[in-house]
């Protein structure tokens, strides 16, 4: 893994890349009436769990496929991919004052 | 600690691929966004397009088996995440709890993987990791 990560990297396409400890060791917040609840995990009931995550920037979602198959995983594995929202996908929906406050949020969790 | 705030909405394994968002409830979610960096906790955050709009490649079979979304068996898909990092999971709890989410969705807490949390052989194989990560290409 650590070998395709280089590729990523050295094709300029990584941007960030994470493993996440188990779902035994983590917890999952319900929102009813307006207040949030803690269960903690395994969570059995679910049929798919992340356990890590890739963030590359690729021209396409063909690219990113491509990228992908060339993982080194056996059987079981799957990789889901989804495309991050931009601030250019929300239109009108994203006035100008929270285009600006969502410029300044990144820009200050970046530091 | 770095904790991954997973966003869980329900019903967002079937929404299109040009789903609209609603205002009112982005600005609610911003004014959250704005409280976990004003926290000095926030290390990154991002919304996904639906699945409708993606694709899964499995390795089932040794191959790379490539199925278009929407995933019709999946009654849970991620709609977005949060990274934080904060001192236990507790914190990350308690932050996940104020957040404005509404009945249909789940936040799930998970830590993140650090290299101390391996042994010594899994360190060994996973050399130049942190190097990597420093040269990413951020935005």
């Amino acid at each position: 893994m650590g070998k395709f990560n280089e590729e990523l990297v050295n094709a300029g396409m990584m941007e960030a890349g994470e493993g996440l400890h188990p779902s035994s060791k983590g917890a999952r917040i319900r929102y009813a009436g307006g207040q949030g609840r803690a269960s903690r995990g395994p969570f059995p009931l679910t049929d798919d769990l992340v356990a890590g995550f890739w963030l590359i920037k690729a021209g396409s979602l063909d690219e990113a496929i491509d990228w992908m198959k060339r993982a080194p995983f056996g059987g079981g594995a799957e990789i889901e991919i989804r495309q991050v929202f931009s601030a250019e996908d929300f239109g009108d929906a994203l006035t100008p004052q929270l285009r600006e406050q969502e410029e300044r949020l990144r820009a200050q969790a970046k530091k | 600690m770095r904790f991954m705030l997973l966003m869980i909405p329900q019903g967002y394994c079937s929404a299109p691929p040009d789903v609209q968002l609603d205002p009112e409830r982005v600005k609610a979610m911003m004014k959250y966004n704005e409280a976990l960096q004003q926290a000095g906790i926030l290390i990154t955050l991002d919304g996904l397009h639906p699945p409708s709009a993606g694709a899964r490649v499995s390795f089932a079979s040794g191959k790379p088996v490539v199925t278009d979304g929407p995933f019709t068996e999946s009654k849970e898909v991620l709609g977005g995440y949060w990274m934080i990092d904060v001192k236990s999971q507790e914190e990350a709890i308690a932050w996940a709890c104020k957040c404005p989410a509404s009945e249909n969705e789940i936040i799930e807490i998970r830590r993140v993987q650090e290299m101390a949390d391996f042994s010594d052989e899994v360190r060994e194989a996973a050399a130049g990791f942190a190097e990597m990560q420093g040269r990413t290409a951020r935005r």
